[in-house]
């Protein structure tokens, strides 16, 4: 009994642990490259994930998410050429397998709700983002919801 | 020896992008980060940076009166101010606070280390528009002021500009007397100078007042932006 115990506590452990390092490949989108940038040292805090590429509008993530193939993409809303919600519906028809992360300034039910009917899996908002953020990632990263 | 730098910004993650910035650049180390005004003026107090990169839209104390504070306090520290948007009544308030360098937020992955490098040389830096007034005022100058017509704000303390900050932001007097460590009586007196001074009637006033001289910033929260539209103004 205690052997079939301690297998199980190791295979739990070893299962954390290849989930902590299980590779992330992620497209950050936001307009302002100083958020962009800050985004980017908050997930390289995490081992195993890799920022693959950046968008600073809806028109290039769509554009990045089809030539990228990422496995999340960190969307901001409120963008040029093309919000994040828009972005978020095409992104999803022409892949339906990429995670999306909104990011905002809008702490709003309205907001998430329309996120989440575009087919967003996670929402945090961009106050909160330093906290949220590994957290969110990690939950869609795994087809989880995260919505704060 | 290093450039010390300081960064104030209320959003963590523009800190981080800041930071990450500047510390990229040789010779230069962020030796303190805040996350208002207050912040950044009681740390610079202790750290005693070369430079205070510091955001306008901040809670308690906003960047402009927190320049005024840090251009007081310590005149060898330069002040860079942050901003959102490059208004007239925005560049005037930053230039009078004491502020030697002027960036937009939209563009501080470009111009900050530019900023930084013309503060080392003991320059300033602006953007084009704050150029253009800046040099405005000086051929107003030398034509008697007859082209400044643009109208003032009224004067106010720069205790009086903390207190209208805390008010606008929902803070009793009572509230406002414990952050600023006066006695109730004073701050009640702060509000009625300032409702004197101002012409103002009511806190909505008072609040609408903030607002529009970008004393506070609002966050817009119940709208839905629309398929095609540029930021909003706090932008990060």
């Amino acid at each position: 009994m205690e052997v079939a115990q301690a297998q199980q506590a190791i295979y739990i452990q070893g299962f954390r642990a290849l989930n902590t390092f299980m590779a992330v490949r992620i497209l950050i989108v936001d307009d302002h490259p100083v958020v962009r940038h800050g985004l980017k040292v908050l997930l390289g805090e995490h081992p195993g994930w890799e920022v693959i590429g950046e968008a600073s509008d809806g028109v290039e993530a769509v554009d990045k998410a089809v030539t990228l193939d990422p496995d999340v993409i960190v969307l901001d809303v409120t963008m040029p050429r093309m919000n994040g919600l828009e972005a978020c519906r095409r992104i999803l028809q022409k892949d339906p397998n990429c995670e999306i992360l909104v990011i905002t300034q809008y702490d709003s039910q309205q907001m998430m709700r329309e996120a989440l009917a575009c087919g967003a899996r996670g929402y945090i908002v961009k106050s909160n983002a330093a906290r949220d953020l590994l957290a969110a990632v990690e939950a869609v990263s795994q087809h989880r919801s995260f919505m704060h | 020896m290093k450039l010390r730098i300081m960064v104030a910004d209320d959003h963590e993650v523009v800190r981080r992008g800041l930071v990450a910035l500047l510390q990229a650049h040789e010779g230069w180390e962020v030796c303190g980060e805040a996350a208002d005004g207050r912040e950044a003026v009681e740390k610079a107090k202790q750290l005693k940076p070369d430079v205070v990169v510091l955001d306008v839209g901040m809670p308690n104390l906003n960047g402009l009166a927190a320049t005024r504070q840090l251009s007081e306090q310590d005149p060898r520290c330069k002040v860079i101010v942050l901003t959102i948007t490059d208004s007239d009544q925005v560049i005037r308030e930053a230039l009078d606070a004491g502020a030697r360098g002027f960036v937009l937020k939209s563009d501080a992955a470009r111009d900050l280390v530019a900023a930084v490098e013309a503060l080392q040389r003991n320059r300033m830096f602006f953007t084009p528009r704050v150029n253009d007034m800046v040099l405005a005022g000086f051929l107003d100058k030398e034509h008697g002021g007859a082209r400044d017509s643009a109208p003032r704000l009224p004067q106010l303390t720069p205790r009086e500009r903390e207190v209208i900050q805390l008010l606008a932001e929902g803070k009793s007097s009572k509230e406002v007397a414990t952050v600023l460590n006066l006695s109730t009586k004073t701050a009640e007196t702060h509000r009625s100078n300032i409702m004197r001074k101002l012409g103002l009637h009511s806190i909505r006033d008072l609040v609408l007042y903030a607002i529009k001289n970008n004393i506070i910033q609002v966050q817009l929260s119940n709208q839905t932006p629309r398929p095609e539209q540029e930021s909003v103004p706090s932008g990060s």
